[in-house]
Parts: C-alpha cells; structure tokens; sequence
C-alpha cells in the first residue's frame, strides 16, 4: 500500500492548486510567489547568520549547512513548476517561429507535451515499458523506500523539546526532505498539461522564453525612443 | 550509436521549441530508460542532489545581490563617478561608460542587468551631447558583456562547479582580463573620438571625484567583500556571496534608500546647520573607517596567531578618531576648537536617521519592493539552476557512456596541439553561443573539453577564462545574443541596426579573445601569485 502513498499526497496537492485556481488564480500565483521569496530570504539569512557565528562568536548550529542546502533543492523543484507557468524557462524559439501557423501550433504543443513526458518518465519509469524499454523505478519508487526505511539526514536533527514531547527519533527523515521530489514533479506534469490545453485553445503562444531577459526588456522596453 | 542517439535528441528537441532544460533532461532520461541498466530512481534522486549543490548555492545569493543593486540609483552613483574620472578625455562620456559597466559588473554578475542599468542612463546621457545613436547603443551592448568576466560571476561559479577548480581563483583570474578589456574598448573609443572628433566633458578636479567615489563607494565596496573574504581564506565563495547579498539589501534599503519603505528621504535635510552637517559627517566617516578597517585587517590577518581582535580594533579605533577630529575641523566653521560642539550639534540628525531606521526596520523586510526584488531573483535562479540540473543530469550521461574519453582519444590521434585546440574550443564555443544559454553550455562542453585540456597542459583556471569570453562574445553576436535583444528592446532600435552598432567593438573582443587565448599569463598571474596553482586531481 505503501507504494500508493506518495501518488496519494501528490495527487492531493496538485488537486488543491487546481481547485484553488478555480476559485481565485491570482492568489495561487501570489503564494508559489511567496513560497519562494520566503525560501530565499531563508537560505540568505541562515547563510549569513551562520558566517556570523562562526567567525565572529565561534558557535553556530550543525544542521546550517544541510538545511539551507535542502531549502535550495526545494526552491528549485517547487519553482520549475512555477516557471512553467509563467513561461520563464529558455528556450530556442528562433526556428518555430519560421513556421505557418498551423505547424508553429503544433509544434508548441509538442514542446508542452515533451515538458509533461519529462515528468511523467521521472515519476515511473515502468510504462515505458510498452514502448520496448526494460526500465523501472522513479520518484514515486524512491520515495516510498525512504519512507519504509525511515532513516534521518545527516545534520539536520529535531529539537530537544520535539523529541521528548512527541516521541519523535534524533534525526529528520529523509523522506520528509524528499517530499518535495514527487510534488515538485506532479506539479510540472500538472503545469505541462495545463500549457497544452492553453497552447490548443489558443490562449498562450509557447511555453518558452526566448531570452533570459524578457521581463527585463519589456518592463524598460522604448525607454530611449526618440 | 547511442552518442549519436543522444546528440540528434538534444538538438531536436532544442530546434522544436522544447525549454533547454527540458531537451536536456528529456534526451537524458530516455537514453538511460532504453540504452542502460540504471533505475530511474536513481536519475530522480540525481535531481535532488544536484539541486543541492553547495558551490551553486552562491548563485541565488549573486543574483540576489545583483537585484538589489539594480535598483536605478546605485547606477546613477556609479556612472557620476564614472565621469568624474576619466570623462575630460576625448569621447569621455562614452569611455566613462565603459567604466561604469565595469564597475557595474563587479556589483552584479548579469551582463543584461548591467545594460539596463547602466544603459538607459548613459545612452540618453551620450546623446544629448552629440553622440549618435547608433555609437551609444554598439559601447553599451559590448561593455555590457563584461558582466560574466569581472567578478563575481555566476558563469565561473558554474564552470568551477563543473569541473571542481576553486571559484575563488576563478574570480582573481577575472580580474586582470576583465580590466583588460575594459581598457581596449577605451582605447578604441579614444580613436573613433579622435577620428570624428567627439566632445569632451569639463574637468571637475579631484573633488568630484573624490565625491562621486564617496557615493558609490556604499556599493563597491561589495566587490571588497567578496574577493577579499575569498582571497583572505576567510569565508568559502557561497559564504561570501550571502554575506555580499544581506549587505545589497542593508545598503540598497538603509543607506541609499532607492527602495523599501524610506525611498527618497535623505539623510541631511537641507535645514540642517553647516557645524551639525559637519559633525554628522565626520562621525559616519570615522564609524564607517572602523567598520572598514576592522572588515579588512580581519581579512588580511585571519591567518595570523599574533594578531589580536583587540589589536586590530585600537589601532581602527585610533585612525577613526583621527579621520573624524580631521574632517570635522576641516569641514566644520571653527577649525579644532569647534569639534565637540559640531558633533553635538551633529546629534540630532543621527537621532533623526535612527529613528526612521528603527521604526522602519520592521517594514524594510515585509514591503513590496523588497517582495519584488526576492520574486526576481528567485525566478532569475530557477530558471539557470533548471537548466544546470538538468546539463548535470546530461553530463552524468554523457560521462557514463564514455564519451568525454572517446573525443579525447579522437582529438589527441588528429594530433591537436593545445595551440591547435584552443582553436578548437574556441570556434566550438563561439557557434555554440549562439544558440544556448552560457551555463548551460558550458555544463555541456566543460566535461568533454576539460579533459583533453588537462592531457596536453592547459591550465585549468585559463580554460575557464577562455571559456567566459567566448560566451560574452556570444552574447553580442547574431542571431541570438542576449545583450543585442536587451539593446534594442530599451532603444526601440531594430536588431540589424543594433547588430551593425556593435560590431566595431565586437571586433575589439575578437582581438581581446586572441590575446586571453595565447597569453595564459594574463589569466593565471593573478590567482597563482595570491592563493597558489590549481592542483587538478584526476
């Protein structure tokens, strides 16, 4: 049963943020927004109050370094999903754009399909294997072990009062920290999705960026004109 | 056959629109799926770590840092001291905004940043004393790219993580060539000015520049952070980008007050008496000095068993009061005898500021600015560390087929010379560049170059400089180069216009490109002489 678990939770969660987008978009939009600029600021502070205490009071806390590392990956896996949505991920989009209309369509919906399949493989491997590939395993899989094994991370522990006071091991589990893996996941396969049913009805040209500056340019665009 | 397999994937998928990240990643996971016996647990897992890489975690706090700094005003600050200096030569406005893109990209380690900032005031600037166009915009988009080559650089954070040379030495290396370039679009500037006689800006003397450098020195003194606090062995580089990105936000908030919650009110109110101005001042410069000194004597002394913590801040302590007593009775009506009344006087304004600090300082972490400026950098971040997770995940597969050893083997029998294959890499990089983001790239080329630089002797820390400098001229080269797209979004010039502007400058990097290419001495002088050569461990 275990290994429907993780399935379960990220079924979960993809289904809050799409009903939650249903009733008001803006402010989903708003709390990944949050979420992120919350991470950073995190990682930032952690960071710097850790070089604090080492060099200036020569104390500091163990866990530090894993935790801002951690805190990292979520930031990364939580925002490509944001990132899709927003269509900040890079691209070429030089050569589709040579393309009729019809064909320039269809080729934007392949790129929305590619970025929906790159979930879908790294989730579960196994249905390749119509497809002639001997392969198994993925996220899902993984996680559900850490959750058997149940062993902690390195550093990172829980607090004293935690541990007396839900009975709780020395250790963070590993499997809390990878969390993030399958959510992280199901929610790009959610986002691609989304993007091709946007891209069918017309309602959104491409799911790429063409430059890492397009926000940049079009926030000062014809500042200079004469 | 699987090589094969794999490349027409990745360029396929790049060619149909698919996100970088995505056609890397994609191309990768299938190979493993039908071509290896690896599970793709594995591959999720891989995701994970590389996404908690220690050496790219100074990449959110570089473009944190860099965000902050944007913010208009620091630009402003940078370029009058830009033009104080070296604006009374022949086309001086154009030369002192080459100077001020360099000073800008020690700030930030964006090179589109750099031309916004920098640009949309210094464009205008040029053109409303008789530059063209077409001139103004071809200087900014080229001393533009200087971004990813003077330090820091999040195109040599990613390089060092690739191939595991210290990102510190990375960034001494930047330095010399960096300012060498600098330096030839000057003087290649002085002679079109020469040649069709641009105007000149007045000589303002030392003073302005003096006080331009006081302005802009809140800033620069970042770079002094960084490279000092690597250089010194006082902190690792994602140690030294933190630090640097909670002093952006204290200075871009509290200092400069460009954002956040007290944008725009100044900290000497034009009531204020010439006596208590001067007593303010002197104090902030004496305090200021103490922070300074005790900063680098730490930094320089961290190594030291003799050096004490109390040392150090008595003799800061002493030059502080020195420089205080001076300003004051330099500044102040009544020479020596008026100090103590010009630093009571000064009181007032210093309980003024803290005030606004203190009751500010609540809303200077929760406001929109500041909301914004994390929004930006986190979706800046995002999407480089996809794309690199991703390049990892493709170098993991490219290494694991053997690949790297199979070009290596391939390129040594064609009987390369390392003159020979600089060449190599060199157009390699360059037709690369104009299809791909630079550190994804270089995560892609870094694994199969590096290891046949190290069999015929290039230097690691070389390679990487040569490898920066191909993406800056990428970046100003058609028909994808960033910093030309940048440039005609904010001049609203067409894209050929803005090509044919540049190009005269783009022929001064190639040049500069040759020169960094056959004078490793250049790149490695710096770093070696400071921390010691890179040991490779192979």
């Amino acid at each position: 049963m275990i290994v429907y678990l993780p399935y379960l939770i990220t079924g979960v969660v993809v289904a809050l943020f799409w009903l939650a987008e249903r009733r008001n978009p803006e402010s989903v939009t708003r709390f990944e927004e949050n979420v992120l600029a919350v991470i950073l600021a995190l990682i930032t502070f952690v960071s710097f109050f850790q070089v604090v205490a080492r060099y200036g009071f020569n104390s500091g806390w163990t866990g530090a370094l894993e935790f801002t590392r951690l805190l990292f990956a979520w930031m990364i896996l939580f925002g490509m999903s944001y990132g899709l949505k927003q269509g900040m991920h890079l691209g070429v989009d030089a050569v589709v754009r040579l393309l009729p209309g019809p064909a320039f369509r269809a080729m934007a919906i392949f790129g929305a399909l590619c970025a929906f399949l790159y979930a879908a493989i790294l989730i579960e491997s196994a249905w390749l294997g119509i497809l002639g590939a001997d392969t198994s395993g993925g996220a899902m899989v993984y996680w559900s072990k850490m959750y058997q094994i149940g062993i902690g991370l390195d550093d990172l522990r829980y607090p004293e009062w935690m541990q007396d006071s839900f009975g709780l091991q020395e250790r963070v589990q590993r499997w809390i920290a990878y969390l993030i893996l399958p959510i992280g996941l199901g929610l790009f396969g959610f986002r691609a999705l989304q993007a091709t049913v946007a891209i069918w009805r017309g309602e959104r040209e491409l799911i790429i960026a063409g430059h890492e500056a397009e926000d940049l340019v079009a926030e000062n665009r014809n500042v200079l004109k004469d | 056959m699987e090589t094969a397999i794999l490349f027409v994937l990745v360029l396929g998928l790049l060619f149909a629109g698919v996100p970088v990240a995505v056609s890397l990643g994609l191309s990768s996971i299938i190979l493993i799926a039908f071509f290896s016996n690896d599970s793709m647990s594995s591959v999720a897992i891989q995701l994970f770590t590389a996404s908690q890489n220690y050496t790219l975690l100074a990449i959110p706090f570089f473009v944190l840092a860099s965000a902050f700094m944007s913010t208009g005003g620091v630009a402003k600050r940078i370029i009058r001291f830009a033009i104080a200096t070296v604006g009374h030569f022949r086309g001086g406005l154009a030369m002192a905004s080459v100077l001020a893109c360099m000073l800008f990209a020690a700030l930030s380690g964006s090179s589109p940043a750099t031309v916004v900032a920098i640009g949309t005031i210094a464009i205008a600037g040029m053109r409303q004393v008789g530059y063209t166009k077409e001139f103004a915009a071809g200087i900014i988009a080229n001393a533009g790219t200087l971004g990813i080559l003077i330090p820091p650089s999040i195109v040599m954070v990613v390089y060092a993580a690739a191939t595991d040379v210290s990102v510190g030495r990375m960034f001494l290396a930047g330095v010399i060539p960096g300012i060498l370039a600098g330096l030839m679009l000057m003087l290649a500037i002085y002679v079109v000015a020469r040649v069709k006689g641009l105007p000149s800006e007045p000589w303002r003397g030392f003073g302005e520049i003096v006080a331009g450098g006081k302005e802009a020195g809140w800033g620069l003194f970042l770079i002094i952070i960084i490279i000092g606090g690597i250089y010194g062995g006082v902190f690792t580089p994602t140690e030294a980008a933190a630090v640097a990105a909670v002093y952006s936000f204290f200075i871009a908030i509290f200092v400069y007050r460009d954002m956040g919650p007290m944008a725009g009110i100044r900290w000497i109110s034009e009531t204020d008496s010439r006596a208590s101005r001067a007593g303010f001042s002197g104090l902030v410069y004496a305090v200021a000095f103490y922070f300074v000194w005790m900063i680098l004597s730490f930094f320089a002394t961290s190594e030291s068993e003799s050096v004490t913590f109390a040392g150090r801040s008595n003799v800061g302590l002493a030059i502080s009061l020195a420089i205080g007593v001076g300003y004051i009775a330099w500044r102040g009506d009544r020479g020596i005898g008026g100090v103590p009344s010009a630093l009571v006087a000064g009181l007032p304004i210093w309980g003024r500021n803290l005030k606004l600090m203190g009751r500010n300082s609540g809303r200077a972490f929760f406001n929109e600015d500041t909301r914004k400026v994390m929004i930006d950098a986190s979706k800046t971040t995002i999407m480089l560390m996809f794309i690199i997770v991703n390049a990892l995940l493709f170098a993991h597969v490219l290494t694991s087929e053997r690949i790297p050893d199979a070009i290596t083997e391939l390129m040594l029998g064609y009987g390369f010379t390392w003159f020979t294959f600089l060449i190599a890499v060199n157009i390699l990089l360059l037709i690369g560049g104009q299809f791909m983001e630079p550190s994804g790239l270089l995560l892609i080329v870094a694994p199969v170059v590096f290891p046949i630089a190290m069999e015929l002797g290039v230097d690691p820390v070389h390679l990487g400089i040569i490898m920066v400098v191909n993406m800056e001229i990428g970046m100003i080269t058609p028909p994808i180069g960033l910093n030309l797209f940048v440039t005609s979004g904010i001049t609203g010039m067409s894209l050929v216009q803005v090509v044919r502007a540049a190009m005269p400058f783009v022929a001064v990097l190639f040049v500069f490109l040759i020169i960094i290419t056959y004078v490793p001495v250049l790149s490695t002088w710096l770093p070696y002489s400071l921390m010691g050569p890179e040991i490779v461990n192979r």
